[in-house]
């Protein structure tokens, strides 16, 4: 872990976030750097899984209150497509299936943005224009993918099947951890929450975020269960409640969760006990 | 100066001088007067009467804007494939052909016949008058009965027991002169164990005045002997001008396979009908159809799975677009008949609404009077993109515009990766991309 200088890559300050003017988030604050691995841990319905659409600009939800700054930058009032060509990624617990749209089109047009990028100093070009085409360079374009695929050992057939049309769920884990080492995000996030992935889609995560983990991409798991942390080991553990994060720790927070189940920071006796499978 | 002036619209005067130029077996006229006699006594379609007519008031219709009799104007056609994609070729040009294809000698050696129905009147004239218009007839619809008065000219496709004709037969139809009227009729019939890939595109249509209105008035007949293959697409890419009506009918014997491509594109107005007649056993129908509307058009088909016999299955998938202020219709009918037992039938009909004064009507209706069979389900979608989709792929950079057109492009794309021509394929594909473009406005600008 990097020994942290200057200021966090995200900062999240006292955010506070609605959906249907119910209140989700109330106050959250968090920091991630370049090169750390977090996870965000939590009961059901603690607000985990809203923090991940707001950071990333889900238009289902309101900012009430506070930041997101994102390399300086706040970036509360940017859509998602802004916010993702500066480097913020969302790995989505259920990808959306895009019928007639290929892996290898979408992937291409995806990385063409992604390297246009989004400078937010600059004046956004007039509304009402259609959208701008993209150079990319093809054969620059094919060695990247071929090589994200040789590392994520993901086979070739799926780039000419339509977006996760028909993808078993570990085959869409694989889909969205692809997208993630083409964009080269400088911040991930990864909702993992309360989904029934099977033993092997939990690998096939744990494996790509391994592969992709470095200095250059800080990352944020969000898990209902520990036994996701058995396969990547987080430098922090973050534990949500409420719509606030309650406890902050390292590794061995995570463990003494799988322990003592939530129960022991949220003081609620019917709180469910930590899954450990 | 008195030059003498062509007879405007469809009048007695109109269809005397028609007969008059034709020259047709005695038969063909006596055809064309029963039709002419049908659309005087047909009653023009009612939007308060005729339920299948009720979003489609033909009010602004002006009938008198065209006629069936003026020469033919001169036009660049660009080919529909290379040569080397089709089977045979024709290219139309107000009602003359102007291009022409034959069918391969070993082909044509076997007994397949792919020429123009003019040309059929003459040297195939026992097979044309057994066929003609007996699949869809004159006096069952008020424009069917117009086009068996006015039919210009048309396709005659004819392929004997068990040939089976590889490559599709392409055919182009081009509306070219002011004010004439396109009065196009397809024919095809098929011997046992036949099988044939057919492809048309409608084009053109030029109004005798800067606002005034082309007409097109079309009939296709299908006739599907016992165990043949037909894939079948026509492909409607007429001028912002043209107002277009349609009745296509394909009767299926036994065990026969049905493939429809029906694709909308152009036209300011058009009402189609559509029946697969599943009469014999095992009969099977896929009728896959896209039409896209944007400016002020209106396109308004309805569809109808008809089973008769036993074992007969459908599917239908029709899928729409509305830009603008564009309006779409579609009416889906099945029908079950007692006796139909082991049937099965599907209907889907999807619309995407790309802007808030678009509209699109999804009427889906059953009448099923067996109770012995494996299925019969029908759905209908009409909203905007789904916001979800949206999200997801914004969150890979793409802006809302760009996300939008993905959305939708691939929402079609599957129906035209199904049509057998790989050129038309890419010229569909380039049209499409380019009108979802311009009618995708950027609306995030934050």
């Amino acid at each position: 872990m990097a020994t942290p200088t200057g200021a966090a890559d995200l900062i999240i300050r006292d955010l506070h976030a609605t959906v249907a003017d119910k209140e989700i988030l109330r106050g959250v604050n968090l920091e991630i750097r370049k090169g750390e691995t977090h996870a965000l841990m939590g009961p059901n319905g603690s607000g985990k899984s809203t923090l991940a659409n707001v950071i990333m600009g889900h238009p289902a939800y309101t900012v009430t209150g506070g930041e997101i700054i994102f390399k300086g930058h706040n970036v509360a009032d940017l859509t998602a497509d802004k916010r993702a060509r500066m480097g913020l990624f969302l790995a989505f617990q259920y990808p959306l299936s895009v019928p007639g749209v290929t892996l290898s089109n979408f992937l291409r047009s995806a990385y063409a943005a992604r390297k246009e990028g989004f400078d937010p100093d600059k004046p956004v070009e007039a509304s009402g224009t259609t959208p701008k085409k993209r150079n990319l360079n093809p054969t620059e374009f094919r060695k990247l993918l071929q090589s994200k695929m040789e590392i994520l050992k993901v086979d070739n057939t799926f780039l000419s099947r339509y977006l996760n049309e028909g993808f078993s769920g570990g085959e869409k884990k694989r889909a969205e951890i692809l997208q993630m080492a083409i964009l080269a995000p400088e911040i991930a996030v990864l909702d993992e929450t309360d989904s029934g992935l099977d033993i092997d889609a939990l690998r096939i995560v744990a494996e790509g975020v391994n592969a992709l983990r470095g200095p250059q991409m800080g990352s944020l798991i969000i898990t209902h269960y520990q036994r996701l942390l058995n396969y990547i080991t987080p430098d922090i553990v973050h534990v949500m409640y409420k719509g606030q994060i309650i406890r902050t720790g390292g590794r061995e927070l995570a463990l003494e969760l799988e322990e003592k189940g939530y129960a022991w920071l949220t003081g609620e006796e019917a709180e469910e006990a930590v899954a450990t499978a | 100066m008195t030059a003498p002036t062509k007879p405007r619209g469809f009048t007695e005067e109109a269809i005397n001088e028609l007969i008059a130029q034709r020259n047709e077996p005695a038969w063909m006229t006596e055809r064309r007067r029963t039709a002419w006699t049908a659309w005087n006594d047909l009653p023009m379609p009612d939007p308060r009467k005729d339920e299948e007519w009720r979003r489609t008031p033909l009010r602004l219709l002006e009938l008198d804007e065209a006629t069936p009799l003026s020469d033919a104007a001169k036009a660049n056609v660009v080919p529909l494939a290379p040569a080397g994609e089709l089977a045979a070729a024709l290219t139309f040009v107000d009602g003359q052909v102007t291009a022409r294809q034959d069918i391969a000698d070993d082909l044509r050696q076997q007994g397949v016949i792919v020429t123009d129905l003019r040309s059929a009147l003459a040297e195939h004239a026992d097979l044309v008058q057994r066929y003609f218009m007996t699949v869809v007839k004159p006096t069952e619809a008020k424009f069917a009965a117009l086009h068996g008065a006015f039919w210009d000219n048309g396709v005659f496709v004819y392929v004997p027991k068990g040939v089976a004709v590889a490559l599709p037969v392409g055919v182009v139809v081009e509306s070219a002169a002011p004010g004439r009227a396109s009065l196009h009729h397809t024919l095809i019939v098929m011997e046992r164990d036949s099988s044939l890939k057919y492809v048309e595109e409608l084009r053109g249509g030029v109004a005798a005045t800067a606002d005034g209105q082309a007409f097109s008035s079309r009939v296709i007949e299908l006739v599907q002997g016992d165990g043949t293959t037909l894939d079948f697409a026509t492909i409607q890419r007429f001028s912002p001008a043209m107002f277009d009506f349609y009745d296509a009918r394909v009767v299926q014997a036994r065990d026969t396979n049905f493939t429809l491509h029906n694709i909308e594109l152009g036209a300011a107005m058009s009402k189609g009908h559509i029946e697969a007649l599943l009469e014999g056993a095992g009969a099977h129908a896929r009728l896959a159809g896209i039409y896209f509307a944007d400016h002020d058009q209106h396109l308004d088909r309805y569809t109808l799975q008809d089973h008769k016999g036993i074992n007969t299955t459908s599917d239908l998938l029709f899928k729409g677009v509305v830009a603008d202020t564009a309006r779409s219709v579609y009416s889906g009918y099945i029908r079950i008949h007692p006796g139909a037992k082991g049937s099965r039938a599907y209907q889907q009909n999807r619309n995407i609404q790309l802007s808030r004064k678009a509209r699109a009507d999804s009427n889906p209706s059953l009448e099923i009077a067996e109770n012995d069979i494996l299925g019969c389900t029908h759905g209908a979608t009409v909203g905007k993109v789904d916001e979800e989709q949206l999200f997801y792929l914004m969150c890979r950079g793409l802006s809302r515009g760009e996300a939008t057109q993905m959305i939708v492009e691939g929402f079609l794309d599957q129906l035209v990766e199904a049509i057998p021509l790989p050129t038309l394929r890419v010229s569909l594909r380039d049209e499409l991309i380019a009108r979802v473009e311009a009618t995708t406005v950027e609306t995030d600008a934050a």
